[in-house]
């Protein structure tokens, strides 16, 4: 019966994800592209929980659907009417081959995950309760995963003093314009 | 475990991939090409958490909360050319910004 | 106490980095002083260590301090620590007391100069690599400390700069050391290889069970850099050229420390070379030549520093001697007595020269004795001691060398024994040749041209270290009474129990004849003096020995010229027709490709976005299909 219930769940939360995935890339406002990500985001929060990220969930609302999201918000709004964009353009040929791209790139995707995978995926490994809970994250991020951490940190502080810097308005760049 | 197996979220996360490839590739609008950016990067996220519950290995959340870091890193650089370029009176548009012409 | 060892380590370098970092915000005087100061503070650390050390019982008397492991491979690590044993100890003080005396000597000798922060800066580096050298826990550190010595020793031979001559000599001790520094770290590549571990304790504890050939290949790697570190032949010829440096430069690095450093390793890796008897045995022979080249060799040369580099190489022999016999404690005794009265017979000559406007050639001084009665006084203090007259420092400690040689036995041992004897003579000839010519006879024109009426004869900071380094060489021996008194042997013994002893009778026996001789050769030296002709009286003797037996000429001709021919040959016809040829043609091909490709370059970033999702496809199938 559970069982049940968790397919229902998961195939709400699948079918918005990809519903909002799709909206994403079609919109021609990027202020409902933006919204539709943010449902994406959610949706996929959800995915996670089914699979036992429960502090992946709460980071990916709380840190992507929130804060950045809305840093993309901030400046779809500061740009106003001039973020509307022509929905795709240039020669047909180019639209052509990106489809064509995109779909052999799925395509392999699901080839290669199931020729090296396709055995493997049923029987899911057995995990404790605490799998994926913010205790055991944090210990392994503290732990083993330290190094990784650590130079994340750098890693947004350099990209925090890059956007700063892109963003400086300078005398010169005004003229230039 | 309840529900779908590992497999069907897979399947989710490389639809979600190739939806984020073709708005990279097809769209002209730069917002909406870091927004694509950002369903591509989720995808890959999706991925590595179905892998880590499939080997009960918490190594894969790890990589993926690495991934989130690195996504909001590229998220600011990318809005931070984007506002750079609005500064300059460009067109919004990745088609103008081609002074890599050869 | 361990805490008082860290500080030693620590306060050099920290002095280093405050003069590097602030620059030409502080006045000169205030970098000598940080510098001086930091040294002395490095001294106080090295004290308390030594009285915490002595505090403790025998057998405790070791005690490894590791601030963190630095590098990890696999099995291997090595860590940052340091070991503070009897030797150690004895080492952080004569380094860093010797050295606090030397730089603060060097504030007044440096005076006026225009670079006097960068000086300070390099020799608070010195110190600290220096200590860093005998405080090492494990051989990589010593290692490093060794390669920062001879890197502080390049930069302070080369100090000034405009020089020729200076910046040549720097090239050549750091080419010469840098031929030690590939065999001594060659001996520690195979340590690892063999044992796994580069500490001390923890090799010391596996070279029983290495193989011959091992022990023997490591022993001579490592006899490889102390030789060249402590200029013994066949590669000294670095250090009479080094003397172009400043003079304290010369007294502290090359009389000193540095120069010390490879009798140094020899004691500390003790146990490597008892399992290589033959290696050790080349040490000694190396040194018994050393000390009777280098001896001939100083009784020909005109500068006055030069005199005495000569005779630190010939020190410096007694010391591999001793330790090459297994008299652990004499040589590092020898090391102790050599730093107080050659660093003092460097000052003083600094002094002398530094009276006389920088005049280094000893024909051209004389009769300094009524003018610099007290240089007079320290220089023959420390003359005194160098060719071993009693009770002056060096009467203890090279008699003792000298009477070990003889109890070692056998033909090798009687052999050295003589060597060092007429090493004694030598010292006593080549030293009061110097002496009678620099301050007996009567004043030159360039003297009376430096001296007035009134005039002092140094400033106060370069007089105040030469009278305490006097006293140091005066009574610094009697820590060795043979037979009596014993304290020094004693507390080097804990680290490395010497494998040959005198016994008293051949001590006594020993010092009537090298005393004896000693004074042969003062005698010698004044007649020589007083009748105003030289020693050396064959023009062609003189002539061989001007040159210093033609080493430098021959390694000329053996592989500067045919390096040299080489490299000219290979240019000719390889650079120039291959690779030089090639090159253009590289160049011109890529612009002309690049020419072509450029037209794939639409500037459309969407197209680049495309090319990279196809190139990641047809990647995928090479992968799959590979696989």
């Amino acid at each position: 019966m559970e069982s049940v219930l968790v397919w229902i769940v998961w195939f709400v939360a699948a079918g918005a994800c990809l519903g909002t995935g799709v909206a994403v890339v079609s919109m021609t406002n990027p202020f409902y592209s933006a919204l539709s990500l943010i449902g994406n985001l959610a949706s996929l929060a959800v995915l996670f929980l089914l699979l036992s990220a429960e502090f992946l969930a709460a980071a990916q609302v709380l840190v992507y659907g929130g804060s950045v999201m809305v840093m993309f918000l901030f400046v779809v709004a500061y740009l106003g009417g001039r973020a509307d964009a022509p929905w795709a353009g240039g020669p047909r040929l180019l639209r052509g081959a990106a489809v064509v791209a995109a779909v052999a790139l799925l395509v392999e995707i699901v080839v290669v995950l199931g020729l090296a995978w396709g055995d493997n995926l049923t029987d899911p490994a057995q995990i404790e309760a605490s799998f994926g809970s913010p205790a055991s994250i944090g210990e392994a991020l503290l732990t083993d995963h330290l190094l990784a951490f650590e130079i994340t940190s750098i890693v947004l502080l350099v990209a925090a003093v890059g956007g700063v810097v892109l963003g400086t308005t300078r005398e010169k760049d005004e003229e230039v314009a | 475990m309840d529900g779908p197996d590992v497999g069907w979220y897979l399947i989710v996360a490389a639809i979600l991939f190739g939806i984020g490839a073709l708005g990279v590739m097809m769209r002209r609008s730069p917002l909406i090409v870091l927004l694509s950016l950002e369903l591509m990067l989720n995808a890959a996220n999706l991925t590595l958490i179905a892998f880590a519950r499939q080997q009960g290995d918490l190594d894969g959340q790890i990589f993926a909360l690495a991934v989130m870091a690195v996504a909001a890193a590229e998220v600011a650089i990318g809005l931070g050319l984007i506002v750079a370029m609005a500064r300059r009176r460009m067109l919004l548009d990745v088609d103008q910004a081609s002074a890599l012409r050869g | 106490m361990i805490v008082g060892a860290w500080i030693c380590l620590v306060a050099p370098l920290a002095g280093a980095l405050a003069i590097t970092l602030a620059g030409t915000r502080i006045s000169r005087t205030t970098a000598g002083w940080i510098s001086t100061l930091t040294t002395f503070v490095a001294f106080a650390g090295a004290l308390v260590a030594f009285v915490g050390l002595w505090a403790e019982g025998h057998g405790d008397r070791e005690h490894l301090s590791t601030a963190y492991t630095w590098l990890e491979s696999g099995d291997f690590q090595v860590e940052l620590q340091i070991l503070l044993d009897t030797l150690s100890s004895t080492m952080m003080l004569i380094v860093s007391g010797v050295g606090g005396l030397i730089v603060w000597y060097s504030m007044g000798y440096m005076e006026g100069d225009e670079e006097e922060r960068r000086y300070f800066a390099y020799m608070s580096l010195f110190v600290f690599s220096m200590l860093m050298l005998v405080q090492a826990g494990n051989l990589l550190l010593l290692l490093i400390g060794w390669g920062l010595v001879g890197l502080a020793s390049y930069l302070l031979i080369g100090f000034w700069h405009s020089k020729p001559e200076a910046v040549a000599a720097a090239k050549k001790a750091f080419v010469m050391n840098a031929i030690g520094d590939v065999t001594l770290a060659l001996g520690l590549v195979l340590l690892i290889w063999e044992t796994g571990t580069l500490e001390y304790l923890g090799v010391f504890e596996q070279v029983d069970g290495l193989s011959t050939t091992t022990v023997n290949l490591v022993a001579l790697g490592l006899l490889g850099g102390a030789v060249a570190k402590s200029a013994q032949i066949p590669l000294h010829t670095w250090l009479p050229d080094a003397m172009e440096g400043p003079t304290p430069v010369s007294a502290l690095i090359h009389a000193a420390t540095m120069v010390t450093a490879g009798v140094y390793l020899l004691v500390r890796a003790s146990p490597i070379f008892e399992a290589a008897p033959d290696v050790q045995a080349l040490a000694a022979i190396l040194g018994a030549i050393t000390l009777l080249v280098a001896g001939v060799i100083a009784l020909v040369q005109w500068d006055i520093k030069r005199v005495i580099a000569y005779s630190t190489m010939s020190q410096i022999g007694y010391m591999f001697l001793a330790a090459g016999i297994g008299a652990y404690g004499y040589a590092i005794f020898h090391l102790a007595t050599h730093a107080f009265f050659k660093a003092l017979l460097f000052m003083t000559a600094g002094v002398v020269i530094h009276h006389l406007g920088g005049e280094q050639d000893i024909r051209k001084m004389g009769g300094l004795r009524p003018l610099m009665p007290r240089t007079h006084l320290a220089f023959l203090v420390g003359a005194l001691s160098l060719a071993g007259i009693p009770i002056f420092s060096g009467f203890w400690s090279k008699d003792g060398i000298v009477a070990a040689a003889f109890a070692s036995g056998d033909t090798l041992g009687y052999t050295l024994y003589a060597a060092a004897l007429t090493g004694a003579l030598l010292t006593g000839l080549y030293t009061f040749r110097l002496y009678f010519a620099v301050f007996h006879g009567k004043p030159s024109e360039l003297v009376k041209e430096h001296s007035h009426d009134g005039q002092r004869e140094g400033p106060l900071s370069m007089l105040i270290p030469v009278g305490v380094l006097g006293v140091l060489a005066t009574i610094g021996g009697l820590l060795v009474i043979p037979g009596v008194w014993e304290p020094f042997l004693h507390w080097i013994d804990e680290t490395a129990e010497p494998t040959v002893k005198a016994t008293v009778g051949q001590d006594y026996a020993t010092s009537a004849i090298a005393v004896t001789l000693g004074l042969i050769g003062f005698f010698v030296a004044r007649r020589a003096s007083a009748a105003g002709r030289q020693i050396v009286t064959s023009p062609g003797i003189w002539r061989v020995l001007e040159h210093k037996l033609y080493f430098d000429e021959a390694y000329d001709a053996l592989f500067y010229r045919p390096a040299a021919a080489i490299s000219v040959a290979l240019r000719r016809n390889v650079e120039e027709p291959v690779v030089e040829r090639s090159l253009d043609e590289i160049g011109t091909g890529t612009l002309q490709v690049g020419g072509e490709v450029a037209r794939v370059q639409s500037g459309l970033l969407r197209t680049y976005a495309i090319a990279i999702a196809f190139a990641v496809c047809v990647l995928v199938v090479v992968f799959v299909a590979v696989r």
